[in-house]
């Protein structure tokens, strides 16, 4: 836990929006913060289903701002990132990137290959049991086989280099023998700073601004550990659950209203009754005004009361 | 779905998903009703409601039966580049859950596989198969039909020809070199927002069927003339999905696309041209930071309008953006003279008698049907729908920004019929219900929709109502969650129908007392 509460994690704002791309740090604020948020992004392996999606996470303002205020992570503006760094990208970085690309295109070239073997090698063998031995057809179904096992030696040979050195001569001349499949890479690590130094308020502020109303609740849910997705499927600010939704089905189905605020007695009937019809009760808080300065106990929960209703169903 | 030839399976295709990300509604914008959605509704019916009710979508995936179902018999190394083909919907199915936590080991044993096998799904990466190497050819200049260059700004100055969309033949057919001035006799083609595209396909791949515009009528000297050129939203959906290689030029577009062949042997003299000597290759990330921004910002689109697009992409949809509005010439005389279910019910009601200041509403008298006595008791005079829509034009969010074609073998990107639906997109924190000024215009662009024939008569009379005289679908995205409603105008009054969620699909009949009231409410 010390190592990783070291991690920031980079959230990327575009356009308004925080989106999170390495899977490392998805799970990370899964495990760690309790930030589940929603997988957003097509499916590669997958792509014409919509039950299963893939990175992006799409992170809600409230759990960027929660990361940020936790120093678990920064806000990079990854427009203003990307083109200053893609435009005036020096040779260092350039080739860095560019070998962490051809490393990742030799690895997938090399697992191509390896299925290539292994099945090559299941034809044969069946090939081999429904035919007794000739002689000749033991001489061809013998021969591709340590080709490509040498073949492997070769790229296994490749891969363990640990730094990568400046692309040789030899290198490049081999693999235009064997043209590598391309890929995309998921994030654009080389290119992009680790961390951007700490000295980036601007960026956060901007978060402060545009923080929802509903940040005090959404804070208090997470210190005792419920996770939270967005409401719009049940009709409410947010699906409350009691841990990782992976396991848990949610219990709340929760709004967020103002101290103050006079709250509609059939608002409360009608999020009452939703909720019991679809299994969750309906809960709503609020804080009390100048809360976490005034009555923040040691429990986290600043000035944030909530309260539970259930449809009795008389 | 045209663009899948290799690794889906056909059980995939648009009607067999049921459940769109999360929402509890239904991904289909269409009734039940429609004969060529029954394979859908055949699909949904295996959902009894208290599926669709815990169906917590995203959140509640269990990506241990998705890992398995996409690596029967794969290492984990091997599982960050291959795709398994064949997995079909039956097989990802969402695991078992727990209410609460019990503090058990087996509890936290299943939750780390989840989460491991979540890591090992998404730690795909994106693999595109090697360009077929030619003779005489270096890997710069290798014909790679994945490949995508983002040139922000090459269309910048283009202006669209006329409203209607630029004049010229076919895709190939665009060889005058003279401009886009519209050439009478030819043929109109959709709107193009050639301003809006960013990225030139390198060669034409499956994905250019579908997606993508060539801009014709270019001079010849043009370089990447007849190329296809993505909007962002189709770019980024093809970056996304595996099936585009964006790469980031350091060369001019001139230099990428070389006039003449000839010219691509020369350079390839230089014997050191490594392949990433024009540019090199954009990851996910880069894709999203170049290509989503703000509403109304050239070459980009909101993340919000993505994610519907991609939504209804994964479904199996053919989606355009629509053309920006223009006021239609008012064909109110044009109008072929029959009369709708809907003008006749106006017809009926309209003719609203005087009343009295005081007095009973019926007059005494003799009453021969009832007719004459429920004229009688109409006191609201009844809107009668228009087939020339409100002047006034939509304003944002509430516009129509997609058009929407269900999946069809002769629909092409350049000739298709009209619009099966018609989207607005919204954000939920942002925005609210619309008022009547904001869905009346959003109503009106679109084309009046009568409902079906087999429609009349009192028994399908809540059909007639959800359809609407007009109607159209809004997709509702709170943080990546996408819900679709549709507004639907009867009888000119807008109201308000969730799709098909579950009271309302499942709904018995209410009567005609009940939806007459209902209409009423939208009237005046």
């Amino acid at each position: 836990m010390a190592a990783s509460a070291e991690r920031q994690v980079r959230i990327s704002r575009v356009a308004g929006r925080y989106l999170v791309f390495d899977i490392d740090d998805v799970l990370y604020i899964r495990r760690h913060h309790g930030i589940c948020a929603v997988l957003t992004g097509t499916m590669p392996q997958n792509p014409t289903q919509n039950l299963f999606l893939s990175l992006p996470v799409e992170l809600q303002a409230e759990e960027a701002q929660l990361l940020v205020d936790k120093g678990a992570g920064y806000i990079a503006d990854e427009l203003n990132d990307h083109l200053l760094r893609l435009s005036t990208m020096n040779d260092s970085t350039r080739s860095a990137y560019l070998q962490h690309i051809k490393q990742q295109r030799r690895n997938a070239q090399r697992v191509f290959e390896e299925e290539k073997a292994k099945v090559q090698a299941r034809h044969q063998n069946k090939r081999k049991a429904n035919r007794p031995a000739s002689p000749s057809s033991a001489a061809t179904t013998t021969e591709p086989a340590p080709a490509t096992v040498t073949e492997d030696g070769d790229s296994l040979f490749d891969t363990p280099k640990p730094t990568p050195p400046p692309p040789s001569l030899t290198s490049t001349l081999k693999e235009k023998e064997l043209p590598l499949p391309g890929v995309t890479p998921t994030t654009s690590y080389p290119i992009l700073p680790a961390i951007t130094s700490p000295a980036s308020p601007a960026s956060i502020a901007s978060t402060n601004a545009t923080t929802p109303s509903f940040y005090p609740l959404y804070k208090y849910l997470n210190s005792r550990g419920y996770y939270t997705t967005p409401g719009l499927r049940f009709g409410g600010d947010y699906s409350v659950y009691p841990g990782d939704p992976f396991r848990y089905h949610a219990h709340y189905l929760a709004n967020s209203y103002g101290w103050d605020e006079e709250v509609a007695m059939l608002d409360l009937v009608t999020s009452g009754r939703l909720g019991t019809a679809v299994k969750k009760s309906f809960l709503f808080g609020a804080e009390k005004p100048g809360g976490p300065q005034q009555s923040g106990g040691g429990d986290g929960a600043g000035g944030v009361r909530v309260f539970c209703i259930e449809w009795a169903g008389m | 779905m045209s663009l899948d030839n290799d690794d889906d399976n056909p059980s995939l295709a648009p009607p067999s998903i049921t459940t769109s990300s999360g929402s509890p509604s239904h991904p289909h914008p269409h009734l039940p009703t429609n004969a060529a959605a029954a394979a859908a509704v055949a699909a949904a019916d295996d959902l009894t409601p208290e599926d669709l009710i815990e169906d917590e979508g995203a959140a509640s995936q269990d990506f241990r039966a998705f890992a398995a179902s996409l690596s029967l018999s794969q290492q984990k190394q091997q599982q960050q580049y291959r795709k398994t083909p064949g997995v079909s919907a039956q097989t990802i199915r969402k695991g078992e859950k727990d209410f609460e936590s019990h503090g058990t080991r087996a509890q936290a044993d299943a939750l780390e596989q989840s989460r491991g096998a979540m890591r090992e799904v998404l730690g795909y990466t994106r693999v595109h198969p090697a360009p077929a190497a030619r003779e005489g050819a270096s890997a710069a200049r290798a014909c790679n039909n994945n490949r995508g260059w983002y040139f922000p700004a090459w269309w910048e100055g283009y202006r669209e020809g006329g409203e209607v969309g630029v004049g010229g033949g076919n895709v190939d057919g665009g060889g005058f070199g003279v401009g886009e001035e519209g050439k009478e006799g030819k043929e109109r083609r959709p709107f193009g927002f050639v301003r809006e595209r960013v990225v030139v396909l390198e060669g034409s791949s499956v994905a250019s069927q579908a997606l993508g515009r060539a801009v014709t009528g270019q001079a010849k000297e043009r370089p990447a003339r007849g190329k296809d050129w993505l909007l962002p939203e189709e770019a980024l959906y093809l970056v996304e999905r595996g099936s585009l290689d964006l790469w980031w030029p350091l060369k001019a577009l001139g230099e990428i696309f070389p006039l003449d062949r000839t010219a691509a042997a020369v350079t390839e003299g230089g014997e050191e041209a490594g392949e990433y000597d024009l540019g090199f290759p954009l990851s996910l990330q880069a894709a999203y930071a170049l290509l989503i921004g703000n509403d109304g910002e050239r070459g980009k689109i909101s993340l919000q309008k993505f994610q519907v697009y991609s939504n209804l992409k994964r479904c199996g949809y053919n989606v355009l953006r629509a053309p920006p509005t223009r006021k239609q010439p008012t064909p109110a005389s044009s109008r072929p003279a029959t009369t709708t279910l809907w003008q006749w019910f106006g017809s009926l009601l309209s003719t609203a008698p005087n009343h009295p200041p005081y007095g009973p509403l019926v007059q005494p008298g003799l009453y021969r049907n009832y007719a004459s006595i429920y004229r009688q008791l109409a006191l609201l005079p009844r809107h009668k729908p228009s087939p020339s829509p409100s002047s006034s034009t939509p304003t944002e969010p509430f516009t129509i920004h997609y058009h929407i074609w269900k999946s069809a073998q002769k629909w092409t990107k350049l000739r298709h019929p009209p619009p099966d639906f018609y989207l607005a997109v919204v954000d939920a924190q942002q925005s609210s219900v619309p008022t009547l000024s904001e869905i009346a215009p959003l109503l009106g662009a679109t084309p009046p929709a009568p409902g079906r024939p087999e429609w009349t008569g009192p028994g399908r009379l809540y059909a007639r109502l959800k359809h609407g005289y007009r109607n159209v679908l809004v997709a509702v995205v709170d943080h990546g969650v996408i819900n679709y409603m549709r507004f639907a105008g009867g009888g000119g009054g807008p109201m308000l129908h969730k799709l098909l969620s579950i009271e309302e699909a499942g709904r018995p009949d209410a009567g005609a007392g009940y939806c007459d009231e209902r209409r009423n409410l939208g009237d005046g």
